[in-house]
Parts: C-alpha cells; sequence; structure tokens
C-alpha cells in the first residue's frame, strides 16, 4: 500500500536572478515499511525533495498525495497539524530543544499531540531504550553525543507515530561509528515497527543499508533500485 | 509544558536576562520611592494643612470671606451647632473669633491674625496643642490673658533672642567646640542680641572664620531663645469702629511645617477677644469642623451647604483648591514619570527579545517543523519576556515594598532644605507613602509593557519559514 504518491513535481526557486528548477518533474510512489534512500550530487534536489514531501514547502507544479491528502493543498495551521499528525522529522542538527532533557524532548511531541500523560511516559521510555538510551532520560542534548542526539531524535520523531519520518542526512555530523549505530536502530524500527523511513545521505555505507535508493540529479530521478533481501 | 520551556530558555543567556531583570528591578524600586516620596509629601501637606490650618469644614458668614470684617458674625450660632453636633460623621467643631491686629513688643510690631478660640474645643480640631516647641497651651491662666503664637510670627515681633549665658556655656553639648572657642564666646555673655543677623555678626566678631563656618549654625541654633512670657500689645477695632489695645503674655510658641502660616497667627482665648471688641457671647466668625475623613468632609459640607443656605459652607477643597491641584499634578508627574521608565524598559525588552529570537532561528524552524503552532510558538516568546518582566517586578516589588516601609516609619530627613521647604509649607522630613492600587498599577503596567514589547520580536519569530530557517549553510 502506498504511502505517499508524488506526482510530476516541480519546485523552481526564482528568488534569484536566475530560476532554479531545483526539483524538475519528479514521479515516485512510497510504499508502507520502506526504508528509502535518497542520494545524488550536492545541489540534485534531495532536501528539496524531502522538504517537500515533508510538507515544509509547497512544490511549483504537480501533487503529492499523503493517505489521499494533496499536502500542497495545505496551508498555515492545518499544514502544521498535518506535520505533527502524520510525518516525523530527524534533521541534520538543531533537533532537539536545549532547555529540555531527552525525555522531555521526546515528550514534548506527544504533548503537543494531546496524548494523555500516562501513556506518554510510558511510550518515551519505551522508545529511548529502543534506540539505546534507556540510562539517558534525564540528560540535556549538551550532555549527549552527536550520535546519541540523533537517537533521541529519531525516538522523537517514532513518538508521534507519523505514517512516515523524513530523515535528511542525519548522519552528516556523526562518525562512522555512530553512524553505523543509528542507521542500525533505524533499520531495526523500520523491520520490527513497520516505519517508512526516508532518508537522504551522501554516504556509501549508509546507501548500503538502504533497501531502496533513488538516485537523483538535476532534479530528476535517474535511477530507483530496490534490493530484495 | 511551554511555561516551563519559556522559563528555562530565559536562562540560557544568564547575563543578558540578569540585566533586563536588574533594569526592571532597579526601575520598579525608582518608580514606587519617587512615586512614595512625592506622594508622602503631599499627603504630609495635606494633612498639615487639614490638621492645622483649615480644618475639614468651615462656616462663616457669606460676607465674612470677601471682607473679613467684624461685623459678619454667624447668625443664629446656638441653632447652627444644635444641627452640626446631631449630624453624623461630624467628630469635633471649634468657633472661633478672627480679629485682624497689628501687635507690638517694645522691639517690634508685626501684622497678625487673632484667632480666638476655646482652647478645649479648639483642640478637638487642630493639632496646635501638639506642635508647641516651647511654653504651654492656655492651661494656668494669670493677671494678663495668654497668647499662643507661631515660632515666626515671634520672631517677627523679636521675642527668639540669642544670648551666651554661662549656663549654656558650662553644658556637655558644646564642650567639644574646645576651651579655646569657648573662651572667645565667653567675650559674648551678657549681651542679648534680638535677630539672628546681629548674633551672627557678633560670633563672627570673635570666631575664627574656620570656627564659625563649622559650628556658626549650631551655635545659633544652641543660643537662641524665645521670650516665654513677654508681652504683645494688639491694637484691634472694636464693633464701633473705636481702637482697642489688649495685652497679652506669650504663653506658647508653636510651629507648623508652614512658616507663613507660623508667621501670621496667633490664639487667644474668645472671651476675652469677644468682651474687649464688644462681641456678644455667641458672636463668631469661623466654624471649624472635623469630621471622620477628608473625604467625607467634602460631602458633609456640600450636604450642610443645601440645608443652611444662609451660611458659607465650604470642604477644606474649596478652602484650599491649591492642596487639591497639588494631589492632581502629582498624579500627572507620576504618570510622566513611568511612562518615561516604561518606554525605556520596552527598548530593553525589544532588544533582548529580538536577539533571543534571531540567535534560534534553527530551533525555531525545528519546532514550527515537527508541528509545534504559531500560537504556541508566540505564547512562547511572550512567556519568556513577561517572565523577564514578572521576575524584575516581583524583585523590585519586595525590595521597595521593604525600603519604603522602612521609610514610612523613620522618614527621610531633608533636613538641608529645611528653610526652603517649610517656607512654602513643606514638612522637612516626608514619609513616603504610596497608596496600594498605584503599587499594583505600577507592576501590571511593567508587565503590560512586558507583554507589548514582546509583540515584535514573536511576530519575527512568527514569519520564519521552517524550511529556510533549517537549510544548513
Ligand atoms: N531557498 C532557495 N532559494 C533558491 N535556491 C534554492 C533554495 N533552496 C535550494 N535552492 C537550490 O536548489 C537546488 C537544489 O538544492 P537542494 O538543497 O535541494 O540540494 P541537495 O541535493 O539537498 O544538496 P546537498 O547535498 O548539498 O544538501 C540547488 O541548486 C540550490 O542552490
Ligand atoms: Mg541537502
Amino acid at each position: 500500500m502506498s504511502v505517499i504518491d508524488i506526482k510530476n513535481v516541480v519546485k523552481i526557486y526564482n528568488d534569484s536572478e536566475v530560476k532554479v528548477h531545483a526539483v524538475n518533474g519528479i514521479s515516485l510512489t512510497i510504499d508502507e515499511g520502506e526504508f528509502t534512500a535518497i542520494v545524488g550530487p550536492s545541489g540534485s534536489g534531495k532536501t528539496t525533495l524531502l522538504n517537500m514531501l515533508g510538507g515544509l514547502d509547497h512544490p511549483t507544479a504537480g501533487e503529492i498525495y499523503v493517505g489521499g491528502t494533496n499536502i500542497g493543498t495545505l496551508k498555515g495551521s492545518k499544514l502544521i497539524d498535518f506535520r505533527l499528525h502524520n510525518i516525523g522529522f530527524v534533521f541534520q542538527s538543531y533537533n532537539l530543544i536545549p532547555v529540555l532533557t531527552a525525555k522531555e524532548n521526546v515528550e514534548f511531541i506527544m504533548q503537543m499531540q494531546k496524548v494523555p500523560s500516562k501513556i506518554r511516559e510510558a511510550r518515551t521510555r519505551e522508545l529511548l531504550t529502543q534506540v539505546g538510551l534507556g540510562d539517558r532520560l534525564d540528560s540535556r542534548p549538551a550532555k549527549l553525543s552527536g550520535g546519541q542526539q540523533q537517537r533521541v531524535a529519531v525516538a522523537r520523531a517514532l513518538a508521534s507515530k507519523p505514517k512516515y519520518i523524513l530523515a535528511d542526512e542525519p548522519t552528516a555530523n556523526l562518525d562512522s561509528k555512530s553512524t553505523e549505530n543509528l542507521l542500525d536502530i533505524m533499520e531495526k524500527l523500520n523491520r520490527e515497527e513497520k516505519i517508512t523511513f526516508i532518508f537522504s545521505t551522501h554516504d556509501a555505507r549508509v546507501m548500503k543499508k538502504a533497501r531502496r535508493v533513488i538516485t537523483v540529479e538535476d532534479g530528476k530521478v535517474i535511477r530507483d533500485e530496490r534490493k530484495t533481501n | 509544558m511551554i511555561w516551563s520551556i519559556a522559563w528555562k530558555n530565559i536562562w540560557r543567556s544568564k547575563v543578558r536576562s540578569l540585566v533586563v531583570i536588574i533594569a526592571v528591578t532597579i526601575g520598579i524600586f525608582g518608580a514606587v520611592m519617587l512615586i512614595g516620596i512625592m506622594q508622602g509629601w503631599i499627603n504630609q501637606r495635606v494633612s498639615d494643612a487639614l490638621n492645622n490650618e483649615v480644618s475639614h469644614i468651615q462656616i462663616h458668614h457669606p460676607e465674612f470671606l470677601l471682607n473679613e470684617e467684624m461685623k459678619f458674625t454667624i447668625p443664629g450660632y446656638q441653632t447652627l451647632i444644635d444641627s452640626i453636633e446631631n449630624t453624623t460623621g461630624i467628630v469635633a467643631f471649634s468657633p472661633r473669633v478672627k480679629i485682624f491686629a497689628l501687635a507690638q513688643t517694645d522691639w517690634a510690631s508685626s501684622g497678625l491674625v487673632l484667632k480666638g478660640i476655646d482652647p478645649e474645643s479648639e483642640k478637638q480640631v487642630s493639632k496646635i496643642h501638639e506642635n508647641l516647641i516651647e511654653g504651654g497651651y492656655f492651661d494656668d491662666e494669670s493677671v494678663l490673658p495668654s497668647m499662643v503664637i507661631g515660632s515666626k510670627a515671634a520672631e517677627n515681633l523679636k521675642l527668639l533672642n540669642y544670648e551666651v549665658t554661662t549656663d549654656k556655656l558650662q553644658k556637655p553639648e558644646i564642650s567639644e567646640l574646645g576651651e579655646e572657642t569657648l573662651k572667645k564666646l565667653q567675650s559674648l555673655e551678657g549681651t542679648r542680641y534680638r535677630s539672628e543677623k546681629d548674633f551672627r555678626i557678633a560670633l563672627i566678631s570673635v570666631l575664627s572664620p574656620h570656627n564659625y563656618k563649622e559650628s556658626g549654625d549650631m551655635l545659633v541654633r544652641y543660643f537662641s531663645f524665645y521670650r516665654l512670657r513677654a508681652k504683645v500689645t494688639v491694637t484691634a477695632q472694636k464693633i464701633t469702629g473705636e481702637l482697642v489695645y489688649l495685652t497679652f503674655r506669650v504663653k506658647g510658641i508653636y510651629k507648623t511645617n508652614n512658616t507663613a502660616f507660623d508667621g501670621l497667627t496667633a490664639f487667644v482665648r474668645s472671651d476675652v477677644l469677644k468682651s474687649e471688641t464688644g462681641l456678644g457671647a455667641d458672636d463668631y466668625h469661623e466654624i471649624a469642623i472635623l469630621t471622620e475623613s477628608k473625604n467625607l468632609g467634602v460631602t458633609l459640607a456640600k450636604d450642610l451647604g443645601e440645608k443652611f443656605s444662609q451660611y458659607e459652607i465650604m470642604s477644606w477643597k474649596e478652602l484650599s483648591p491649591d492642596l487639591a491641584l497639588y494631589s492632581d499634578y502629582m498624579k500627572v508627574f507620576d504618570l510622566m514619570y513611568v511612562g518615561i521608565f516604561l518606554l525605556a524598559l520596552s527598548f530593553g525588552i525589544i532588544n533582548t527579545m529580538l536577539m533571543a529570537v534571531l540567535e534560534r532561528v534553527k530551533e525555531l524552524g525545528m519546532l514550527m517543523a515537527i508541528g509545534m503552532n504559531k500560537v504556541k510558538v508566540f505564547v512562547m516568546i511572550m512567556l519568556e519576556s513577561v517572565f523577564l518582566t514578572l521576575t524584575g517586578a516581583v524583585v523590585g516589588m519586595i525590595v521597595s515594598g521593604l525600603v519604603l516601609s522602612y521609610f514610612s516609619r523613620v522618614g527621610i530627613n531633608l533636613g538641608m532644605w529645611a528653610e526652603g521647604l517649610e517656607a512654602i509649607g513643606y514638612s522637612a522630613i516626608i514619609y513616603p507613602y504610596i497608596s496600594f492600587d498605584v503599587y499594583i498599577g505600577v507592576i501590571l503596567l511593567v508587565i503590560l509593557t512586558g507583554i507589548l514589547s514582546s509583540l515584535w520580536p514573536a511576530r519575527k519569530a512568527l514569519k520564519l519559514n521552517p524550511a529556510e530557517a533549517l537549510r544548513t549553510e
């Protein structure tokens, strides 16, 4: 079953003198439970595509359907609420609220969703344990390593029970060991909880972990490979 | 959660936040102290004026205040008094005979307002008997009738004299001046100086310039004394128009905070004045009334005025419009000061909050991206600003409350300007006072400023586009 249907999406930036076709006619279908990497050279349009899938940016043309909703038509607080309830985000950096502990960061998103506090607490504990931070619940981000911070971000993204999680270069700031560790955790969650992950990367080792690799160049999909294993 | 995030966010730049908090504290402290001092000052002036000069209500013959002639006494005195005695809210009243006269001593003369009173009734209405600095009230009468006179009037009549006496030279109070100085002062013994100026000239002639500069003022005060029991002869007019000469003995000297009043007013027994000037037993020019409160005085004056339209019945507000005016001026002044303070405060907060927003662009972008809606972002920024000001406000409130209540008990002494202040009727010791509603008003305005000044920075945060904010450069 498809989670996202991308139909002929185009994104043109024309705030400078020259028009930039950041995404130039992409059509894709993302199915439930995918573990998909979007790769491509710098400037090829990966971030632009992910932002549109995340409802952070509107396509210039084309449609993006998430569970039947064309998110390109959502605006303002409707769009923000849509993101809150349907999409999980892991960014390259600045993922966490620095004044809150790991536990509070994960709880925060469920609080915005108005999840009752009992459920919230149990789920937070469970998720942080799953990402291997069961013993760091009360640490503030500054006291955690980059890899640990990203794992908290993954737990936070999962906490809201989204339809899919978008991660734009989640490992860009991590060393190889932390990268592998984070990827293993994401993969495990994908396998065990059937969470759909879509992430962009430059890193060949990260690509290897993906079961589907979509290569973009100049705003176009030039390759779309699925590994069967 | 937003509350706690906002509170914690404040402490991310401790120094910056502390600067704002301290600024708010100082501002509130300054505002409260300034308003308190001004208000305390005005209150004192008003209560002094009410206590010593105008009381709450005065009743006159309708023409008396215009002409102030002897003949305009209050008609139907007994009936009026009966009615006043039965009015609820009236605490006491004092009937007065008021005569303008020329007073003379052996050394000087001066114009005086003679208030003929019944000493006991007057005690209930005015506080002259509490303001005696020398002598007594009308307690023991001798052959000559008594007069209680203002300190400045006594000075004008040269009843304030200066004399160096062996007695005073031996007292420990001035022993610290040293053997040599005391010896020099001794040479002035035996001469009585009738004015401050003469005495000062004498002091200058014996003391070294340095000594005079150091202790001149103190010596002038120390060797001064009022000539109690001196005779004062008063020239007044009888009701028939002839002149009459009355002789009194100075029984007591009073001093209020109003030099002008003290320089012009003397109290004597009304029966003496009446019999000597040919007024009848029930002839009075003025009835001064004390009510339960100054505000009640205003309403009662109106009620009585409607009931007895044949008299001129005025409240203190009409008798001394300046008193009411001062209070109004003071409010304008308070508003101006508070306004300037709030303006400065709002610049500080806008600046601080703008910095707080701009240095957190990525974080705010992330929060909006993951689903924090604009209302929550807005509230968070606003709360940060409110917490900042509120913290300063609470500290400022506590500090200024404590300091103010301390000084409201001990007073703030503006001794060095005493003379000038008392010349215009103000006490040199101020007991600051701030009414609760003004106090709360200042705090609320500060908080409101905190909210308003955060609007712009908060709006800046709302305009962030999460995708742009998060794009790593
Ligand atoms: N807000 C913007 N305004 C103008 N041009 C933009 C904007 N955002 C992206 N672009 C341009 O769009 C193109 C695609 O950028 P994008 O960030 O999506 O690439 P990317 O694949 O994520 O690159 P990288 O691997 O370096 O992150 C680039 O040429 C970029 O300069
Ligand atoms: Mg990118």
